[in-house]
C-alpha cells in the first residue's frame, strides 16, 4: 500500500492515518522493528522508555521526508532520536532492530546530524569555529572550512562579517540556534534529528526559524525527525506526524499532513490548518485521558 | 543630611544591596584601620604601662621600623627559595594530576581504579607526612618538592576529575554527531611533544634540585642517569597525554571546556601548597621564609615574624590576583567571579 497522497491545493490540511511500513526489500532511510529500550533491566529500578516502536521511512530519491513527533513529556521521543543517532545510554536498544539506510546503527556519525533544544554551542569557540567544527574533525584544510562555514553562517541568516567572530554567550537564543543548525547542516547529513530545537524561543522568532528550517530542508533533501511540544509546529512542518502514547512510549498514530508550502505566519492562520491542529490535539488529549483512567 | 543618612542606612540593611566600588574600598580600609588601631592601643606606652608586653606583641612602629634589618637577613632570597620549592612540587603534581584527572573524568573505569588512592590522599593529615618524607627523600630540596607534590597531587586529580565530569553530556553528544573521533596519528605527535617537555623538565629539575656545585650542567648531560631520567619523563608525558590528544572529543571539547575550571582549581591548590611549604620549612629547613620565621623566633626577633606573616599574605594575594588576570586573558568567554 502506498503512502496516502495529499495535494496541497485540494485539501491543504487533511489528516489521514499513514500507511503501515512498506514491504520488506524496499529501501528505507530509517527502519524501526519492534524496538524496546529498558534501562536497568532486571533490577527493581527497571524503566522502559519505549516499547515496541515500529515505523519505516521510505527512501524517495531527491526528497526527504519531514516527520514531526508529538507526545506527552517523558514518553521516550528523545530515546527514538538518540537510537537513530547512536548516542549512549539510550543506544543500543534492548530489543528490536534499528536500521539506517539498510544497515544497523553502530555508532554516531556526521551523516545523522543532531540539534538540541539548548543549542550546545561550544562556549570556547567563536561562531565561525563552531560551524566549522565538523569539517575540522574531518581535517578539512583551514582555509576551505572557514570559507564553507562563512557560507553557512550566511545561509542561516547571520552576518558572516559581524557575527562570525562572536562567542555564543554574546548571541541571543534565536541566533544561537541558527549557529547550531548551520553547524549540523554544513556536514550535509542525510538525516537531521531535532529535539525540541525551538522550544526555548519566543513565538515570533520561532515562526521565523520554522520558515528558515523549511527552506534549508528543501535544499538539502534530507530526512528530518523533529520533536516538539507545539502541535501547530508539528502540523505545519511535518509531512507526517507521529503521536506517541504516554510512557512507556509507543507510536499510537501516524498521520499524513500537508507539507509547509507557505510561510508559517500565513499558513498557520488558515481554517483548514487550525482544524487539523484541533484534531491532533484531541488525539493527544485522548491518549492522556486513557492513561489517567488506567492509573487512578 | 539626615534623610541621606537614612537612605544609606536603609540600603545597608537591604539584603544583597551592592555598595559602589569606592564605598566597598572604604569599608575594607575601615577594617584595616580598626586592626591597626587595636594593635596600636594594645602596645601603647612603655614597659609595664603596656597592655601587652613587647616580647609578645611589638608595636606597629617597632614592627615596621625593623624592615631594613629583615631585608638584610636575605628576605628576598628566602622568598625566592620558598617560591621555587612550591612551584617545583606543584608543577610536578599538576603535570601528573591534570592529565590523569582528565582521562579519569572521561573514562570512568580509570576513575574507579584511582578512587581509593584519591580518597586516601585527600583524607590523610598532610602534616603527618613530613616525618615520612624526611625518611624517604632526605633533608634536602628533594624532600620539600616531594612533600608539596604528595600534599597536592590527590587534590589536583580530584578537582580535575570533577571538573571534567561536570562538562555537560550534550557537548560530547554534539561532538560525536558532528563526526569527532579518535585520531591516533595526531595524538601521537602531540603526545610526543608533551613527552619531550616532560623529559627535559625532569632532567633539568633533577639537576637543579641536587644543588651540588661540583656537578655542572655539562657533567649532568653526559651522565647516563640524566638520560634515563629524560627517557622516564618522555614515557610518562607520552602515556599521560596520548589518551587526551588521541581523541578529538577529549582534545577539542572536554579539555578546552574543562580548562578554565581546572586552572581555577589549580590557583586555589597553589594557595594551599604555599601554606604547606611554610610548615615544611618551619620544621626542617635552613633557608626559605619558613626558616626565616622559626629563626626569628629562636633569636628573639619578634617583629620579623609579624613582618614575614604580612609579606607572605601580600605575596600570596598578589600571586592569586596575577593568575586570575591570566585566566581572564586566556578564557575570554568565561566570566570569572571573585575567589
Amino acid at each position: 500500500m502506498a503512502k496516502p497522497e495529499l495535494t496541497a491545493s485540494e485539501q491543504p490540511c487533511e489528516l489521514k492515518d499513514a500507511a503501515p511500513p512498506p514491504a520488506a526489500g524496499q529501501p528505507t532511510v530509517v527502519d524501526f522493528q519492534s524496538v524496546t529500550k529498558t534501562f536497568d533491566a532486571d533490577t527493581p529500578r527497571a524503566f522502559t522508555a519505549i516499547r515496541d516502536v515500529t515505523f519505516a521511512v521510505e527512501n524517495i530519491p531527491d526528497i526527504g521526508e519531514f516527520i514531526g513527533i508529538l507526545g506527552p513529556s517523558g514518553c521516550g521521543k528523545s530515546t527514538v532520536l538518540r537510537l537513530i543517532a547512536g548516542l549512549a545510554p539510550q543506544f543500543p536498544a534492548t530489543s528490536g532492530s534499528v536500521m539506517v539506510h539498510g544497515e544497523p546503527v553502530a555508532e554516531p556519525g556526521p551523516d545523522r546530524g543532531f540539534v538540541f533544544q539548548d543549542y550546545a554551542n561550544f562556549p570556547h569557540r567563536t561562531v565561525l569555529d563552531n560551524v566549522a567544527f565538523g569539517l575540522e574533525c574531518q581535517q578539512v584544510p583551514e582555509k576551505e572550512r572557514r570559507e564553507r562555514a562563512r557560507e553557512w553562517i550566511a545561509k542561516v541568516g547571520l552576518d558572516p562579517k559581524k557575527d562570525a567572530l562572536k562567542y555564543p554567550h554574546q548571541l541571543s537564543g534565536g541566533m544561537n540556534q541558527r549557529v547550531a543548525i548551520a553547524r549540523t547542516l554544513i556536514m550535509h547529513p542525510r538525516i537531521i534529528l531535532m529535539d525540541e530545537p525551538f522550544g526555548a524561543l519566543d513565538p515570533t522568532t520561532r515562526q521565523r526559524m520554522q520558515d528558515l528550517l523549511v527552506t534549508l530542508w528543501r535544499e538539502l533533501e534530507a530526512t528530518v525527525f523533529f520533536i516538539t511540544h507545539d502541535v501547530p509546529e508539528a502540523v505545519y512542518l511535518g509531512d507526517r506526524v507521529f503521536i506517541f502514547t504516554p510512557s512507556p512510549g509507543t507510536i499510537a498514530h501516524q498521520l499524513a499532513v500537508a507539507p509547509p508550502d507557505r510561510p508559517a505566519r500565513e499558513m498557520q492562520q488558515e481554517t483548514a490548518f487550525l482544524e487539523s491542529v484541533r484534531h491532533v490535539r484531541s488525539l493527544l488529549d485522548k491518549l492522556e485521558a486513557e492513561k489517567h483512567n488506567q492509573s487512578p | 543630611m539626615a534623610s541621606k543618612f537614612n537612605q544609606w542606612w536603609k540600603r545597608t540593611r537591604t539584603i544583597r544591596d551592592a555598595p559602589s566600588y569606592a564605598e566597598g574600598l572604604l569599608f575594607g580600609a575601615a577594617c584595616v584601620g580598626l586592626v591597626l588601631l587595636v594593635w596600636w592601643l594594645l602596645t601603647l606606652g612603655e614597659g609595664d604601662a603596656r597592655l601587652v608586653d613587647a616580647y609578645t606583641l611589638p608595636s606597629p612602629r617597632e614592627t615596621f621600623e625593623s624592615f631594613p634589618e629583615l631585608w638584610k637577613r636575605e628576605l628576598s632570597r628566602s622568598i625566592l627559595i620558598s617560591l621555587i620549592r612550591v612551584l617545583g612540587g606543584f608543577l610536578l603534581a599538576a603535570a601528573i594530576g591534570v592529565p590523569l584527572g582528565i582521562v579519569a573524568g572521561s573514562y570512568l573505569r580509570v576513575a574507579a581504579f584511582f578512587k581509593p588512592l584519591v580518597i586516601f590522599g585527600r583524607s590523610i593529615p598532610i602534616a603527618a607526612l613530613i616525618p615520612l618524607t624526611m625518611v624517604w627523600f632526605g633533608l634536602g630540596e628533594f624532600n620539600k618538592v616531594m612533600f608539596i607534590f604528595l600534599a597536592t597531587i590527590a587534590f589536583v586529580i580530584f578537582d580535575t576529575l570533577n571538573t571534567v565530569h561536570a562538562v555537560p553530556d550534550r557537548f560530547i553528544d554534539t561532538a560525536y554527531t558532528l563526526g569527532a573521533r579518535g585520531s591516533r596519528k595526531k595524538g601521537a605527535r602531540i603526545a610526543a611533544l608533551a613527552g619531550l617537555v616532560y623529559g627535559l623538565l625532569i632532567m633539568l629539575g633533577w639537576h637543579l634540585m641536587r644543588d651540588d656545585p661540583a656537578r655542572t650542567l655539562a657533567t649532568e648531560l653526559t651522565s647516563s642517569g640524566a638520560w634515563i631520567r629524560f627517557t622516564a619523563g618522555f614515557v610518562a608525558g607520552f602515556a599521560l597525554w596520548f589518551p587526551i590528544a588521541g581523541h578529538q572529543v577529549l582534545r577539542k571539547v572536554i579539555l578546552p571546556l574543562a580548562l578554565p575550571d581546572i586552572v581555577n582549581s589549580l590557583r586555589l591548590i597553589f594557595g594551599l601548597a604555599f601554606g604547606y611549604i611554610m610548615l615544611a620549612e618551619v620544621i626542617n629547613a635552613k633557608t626559605g621564609i619558613g626558616a626565616l620565621i622559626i629563626n626569628s623566633q629562636r633569636r628573639g626577633f619578634q617583629e620579623h615574624i609579624y613582618l614575614c606573616l604580612l609579606i607572605i599574605t601580600l605575596l600570596a594575594w598578589a600571586i592569586d590576583r596575577s593568575i586570575m588576570l591570566l585566566q581572564r586573558q586566556l578564557f575570554p568567554h568565561i566570566k570569572h567571579g571573585e575567589a
